[in-house]
């Protein structure tokens, strides 16, 4: 009875993220492109052949990863100055912890399409206040560096209110008398937050770790309408990619290859970080 | 009950009757096609017209899409995909045909185009237009790279690439022109261009005319790409251009840095602006080539396409036809600066007047070369960009890199194609 | 210490605000004043960018009401489908119920975008897309884990005893679930619907390759559009007041409703 009622929602997680993974697994093996007048047509290996020689994928990876690595890495930091800030009691904090969760309460491609504009060159504010102190235009947009920049920055301002919440949520279950007797036994506040606090809220920072570094990774929204992949390709990400191989040039068998590859490297590599973290002793075997 | 039978009947035949007499006038066929903004703008005053002159019968409506080259396309494209798209017609760029014929998404127009209107057309607008033998396409302006040169620091362009590499590194010598020649050098789809109207240059081509196979590790595709890296590191070009695309090399050229420029038609009424520092002192030919070897202009253009779903095909090609009629590319011409099509438009005094670079151009649009004709170019181009800027900015071999480049076009056929 | 704190705060505040603020100053903006920075402080201002918004074909607000419409539907066959769901889970033996976690967070982890392909299959094969109706099954799919992993915490920390003294008193399953047990549940449930309301509003791969037809489009795919198809040359005004526009509900949603999206957050935090 009791798995009864547990089998509809088992089925729509099966078809929506079990069965995607078994098509792209066969799709893989096949030519499914204009060329096969959008048929499957088996290619015996073809498209992973061809994924190990494209120099496009692999670049993508490398950004993708760089891009995941960097902005999760900066969120966490942000993230745990403003969880402290939110911890401690002030007037109106839940006015501001609901000011601050707005950029991640706000769809992504809108603020994509806002940060355009805010990045604009000529007219965009940063750009002007460039201008004003001296700095010339710097072509945030189309010169690749600035470009990655402000990918990151752009997904930082949305995702780092998320896991400040999330860490905010480990910091409130530490207990207070802890503090109170560090503070006796004459502890001074930055020796707390490493000796205390850091240690505690383990847990939680590789929590945000885990899911936030596989929602960067799958990065997708934000740079399809905010750089379009461009310029030259240098801030295009894995998912980008694949979408284009099925949307623009119709070569669904190799999106699919892409999109499994994309999958296997992420899962590797969350395994290879689990393993890490587990041999330096910082996550212990989770009881679920 | 038998009367009562037939009397219904002849109700139900009445109310038909009057169901089409009635209906029959009201229906006017909607056609809409889609269009980059800036071309369904070009071409509003001429939709209004035909609108006027078909009242009742056929309403045209242009669909303004996105500025964006690819964007058009993904929209276009991710409607053709769910099915039952809300357009009837289509501006294609000549790249995207064959893969648009290849998904089954296009109607031949043969029936609705003759052999006749087809010769009425300047040689290089009568190109990529089919696919298989059948007319998928009509083209609404021309287009096709040329080379500009300086009238006041040479008395005649180079011919060959060896009097291209001389007459410039004399002129830089001299101080004239530091710049030298400008090009597209940067990776996107610019570069691929330029080595389309290179490689003829050395008797070469992307794909073996004949077999359809890609031929870049041929010797003539090798000693190209050896040439297009000469340019760089003998300083003929400078290192900037590998990040040159269409516009830095016009704002080089315009400033008078420069002594020769690859571009498109539209370059020429910039140059003739009053901000340009070369105002007046412009001429403009096609590419050069080795003696023996037919240069080459690369064909760009977009054209009408009809898709496979439209409810009116004929209503649809009526409206195609009068968007791409002599009177609407004079107008396009007069008022937009778009090149026409027609070859009788190109001897037109009134229009000559307005440019008078058009004869030249006719010449370059005989010697057009459209881009390799698969279903696979952008992914094809990719490839092709991503070795060539490698061997241009990189200390990449440029053997190695064309041999490369062969071997992943190879395998991109085979993964697409499903021929393992 | 005071002064400091009052600083982190405001830099907290300016930080999380600024963009949105120039937002909504640029969509107030004509566009002239856009570009150029000497014209007059009192002639800067305009609604236009509203007015030609809200009478575009489609009008704008034409968006709003098709992401109001998915996302609360998504809400309903998700929250359906997940009490149950969560109930089970909740009551199956230890090692099964494991097993299932390890599916559900692995599920919650993927980055979805990675499905699109098989889904636009599926859309393809059933003629599903260009329906707002269609488009909420995959979404309730896509938010099932989440949804089963709040729940199931929550009726895992429910006692037992509770139910057994129900089912003594001769209620049935159903009964159970109905009178004891989703009363109980009902601020975890507040919670989750508003994550699950907020996951379809934002939702943008699926939606974008489901919906082609211009007044079908939820927000979040009618603004790439918008970003996609610059047809002006500097058509930042409009921008702003569209992203202005979208972001209305989206405030008043986060003002109202933060208790329980912070709930919601740390208990899946917590638990999960």
């Amino acid at each position: 009875m009791n798995l009864l009622l547990l089998l509809p929602a088992l089925l729509m997680i099966g078809l929506v993220f079990v069965w995607p993974m078994i098509r792209y697994g066969w799709l893989s093996f096949h030519a499914n492109s204009v060329l096969t007048g959008l048929n499957p047509v088996p290619n015996g290996g073809a498209n992973w052949i061809r994924l190990l020689d494209d120099q496009r994928f692999w670049q993508d990876a490398l950004q993708t990863t760089r891009f995941a690595g960097v902005s999760v890495g900066l969120e966490l930091l942000l993230a745990l100055a403003i969880a402290l800030l939110l911890d401690q009691r002030w007037r109106g904090r839940g006015v501001v912890r609901a000011l601050a969760l707005l950029p991640w309460a706000l769809p992504t491609t809108m603020m994509a399409l806002g940060w355009r504009w805010i990045f604009n060159t000529p007219y965009g504010p940063l750009e002007r206040l460039n201008e004003f102190v001296g700095l010339g235009p710097l072509n945030l947009l189309s010169t690749p560096m600035w470009t990655w920049l402000v990918t990151v920055v752009a997904d930082v301002w949305k995702t780092t209110p998320f896991i400040a919440l999330l860490l905010l949520a480990g910091l409130q279950t530490i207990p207070k008398d802890l503090y109170s007797a560090f503070r006796l036994e004459g502890g001074r506040p930055i020796q707390a937050l490493r000796c205390i606090t850091l240690p505690l809220l383990m847990p939680y920072v590789l929590i945000a770790l885990l899911f936030r570094g596989a929602q960067a990774f799958g990065v997708f929204d934000l740079i399809q309408v905010l750089t379009g992949g461009g310029p030259a390709g240098s801030t295009e990400s894995v998912a980008l990619y694949a979408y284009l191989n099925a949307m623009r040039f119709l070569d669904f068998g190799y999106s699919a290859t892409a999109m499994l590859a994309g999958f296997l490297l992420l899962t590797s590599a969350m395994l290879i970080l689990a393993m890490l973290l587990r041999l330096s002793g910082l996550m212990k075997p989770v009881q679920p | 009950m038998l009367f009562r039978r037939g009397l219904f009947a002849i109700g139900l035949g009445f109310l038909l009757l009057v169901g089409v007499v009635w209906g029959r006038p009201e229906q006017v066929q909607s056609v809409t096609i889609l269009m980059p903004a800036p071309y369904a703008d070009a071409t509003a005053s001429l939709v209004n017209r035909f609108n006027a002159d078909n009242r009742g019968r056929i309403h045209l409506n242009v669909s303004r899409g996105p500025l964006e080259t690819e964007s058009i396309s993904d929209l276009a494209i991710s409607s053709l995909l769910l099915g039952s798209p809300p357009f009837d017609a289509l501006l294609v760029d000549v790249t995207w045909l064959p893969k648009y014929v290849a998904a089954g998404w296009l109607e031949p127009l043969d029936p609705w185009f003759d052999t006749a209107d087809e010769q009425g057309l300047v040689e290089g607008a009568r190109l990529g237009n089919r696919v298989n033998g059948a007319l998928y396409r009509w083209p609404l302006g021309a287009d096709v790279g040329l080379l500009y040169w300086r009238t006041d620091l040479m008395a005649d362009p180079p011919r060959t690439p060896d009097e291209l590499t001389a007459v410039v590194g004399k002129l830089q010598q001299e101080g004239q022109a530091p710049q030298g020649f400008v090009w597209q050098a940067r990776q996107y789809e610019g570069l691929s261009c330029d080595f389309v109207e290179m490689i003829q240059a050395f008797g070469g081509s992307w794909l073996n005319p004949v077999s359809g196979e890609p031929s870049l590790d041929s010797p003539a595709a090798r000693q190209t790409a050896t040439w297009m890296k000469g340019l760089i590191s003998d300083g003929i070009s400078p290192r900037a251009v590998t990040n040159y695309a269409e516009s830095e090399s016009l704002q080089a050229f315009k400033a008078g840095d420069a002594a020769l420029m690859r571009n498109w038609p539209y370059a020429w009424a910039e140059l003739q602006g009053d901000d340009s520092a070369v105002k007046g002192r412009i001429g403009v030919t096609t590419m050069v080539a080795l003696p023996g070897q037919t240069p080459a202009a690369t064909l760009g253009s977009w054209g009408l396409s009809m898709l496979r779903d439209t409810p009116h095909p004929s209503a649809t090609a009526e409206a195609i036809r009068y968007l791409t009629s002599q009177d609407a590319q004079r107008e396009r011409f007069l008022n937009q600066g778009y090149t026409p099509t027609a070859k009788a438009l190109f001897q037109d005094p009134e229009l000559v007047e307005r440019s008078a670079v058009l004869p030249q151009l006719e010449q370059a649009l005989d010697q057009a070369v459209p881009r390799p004709m698969s279903p696979l170019y952008a992914q094809m181009s990719d490839l092709l960009q991503r070795m060539l800027s490698a061997i241009l900015t990189e200390d990449l071999d440029p053997d190695e890199g064309m041999a490369q480049a062969q071997a992943s076009t190879l395998t991109l056929f085979r993964s697409a194609g499903g021929t393992a | 210490m005071k002064r400091r704190l009052a600083l982190w705060i405001c830099l907290l505040l300016v930080w999380s605000l600024l963009p949105m603020l120039w937002q909504l100053i640029s969509s107030f903006s004509t566009a002239e004043s856009l570009v150029n920075g000497s014209i007059p402080f009192l002639q800067r201002w305009t609604l236009v960018h509203y007015k030609e918004l809200l009478a575009s074909d489609p009008p704008f607000w034409r968006y709003l009401l098709n992401s109001a419409i998915v996302s609360a539907l998504t809400t309903v066959i998700t929250l359906a489908l997940a009490i149950p769901a969560a109930y089970g889970l909740a009551r199956v033996p230890l090692q099964l119920r494991r097993v299932l976690r390890w599916i559900t967070v692995a599920a919650a982890l993927f980055p979805y975008v990675l499905l699109f392909l098989a889904l636009l299959e599926l859309a393809r094969r059933f003629s599903l897309g260009n329906s707002l109706i269609a488009l909420a099954m995959p979404y309730s799919g896509l938010a099932m884990p989440l949804a089963l992993l709040l729940l199931t915490s929550v009726f895992e920390s429910l006692p037992r005893e509770l139910e057994d003294a129900a089912r003594l008193e001769g209620l049935g399953l159903w009964q159970r679930l109905r009178w004891v047990l989703v009363p109980l549940l009902a601020p975890a449930t507040a919670s989750t619907a508003i994550l699950v309301f907020l996951f379809a509003w934002n939702e943008y791969p699926i939606a974008l390759t489901w919906l082609s037809r211009d007044e079908l489009l939820t927000l979040p795919v009618a603004m790439a559009r918008i970003a996609g198809s610059s047809i002006y040359s500097i058509p930042y005004g409009a921008y702003a007041a569209a992203t202005v526009l979208g972001s209305i509900p989206l405030l008043l949603l986060v003002l109202i409703c933060q208790r329980q999206i912070v709930s919601g957050l740390t208990n899946g935090a917590i638990k999960g």
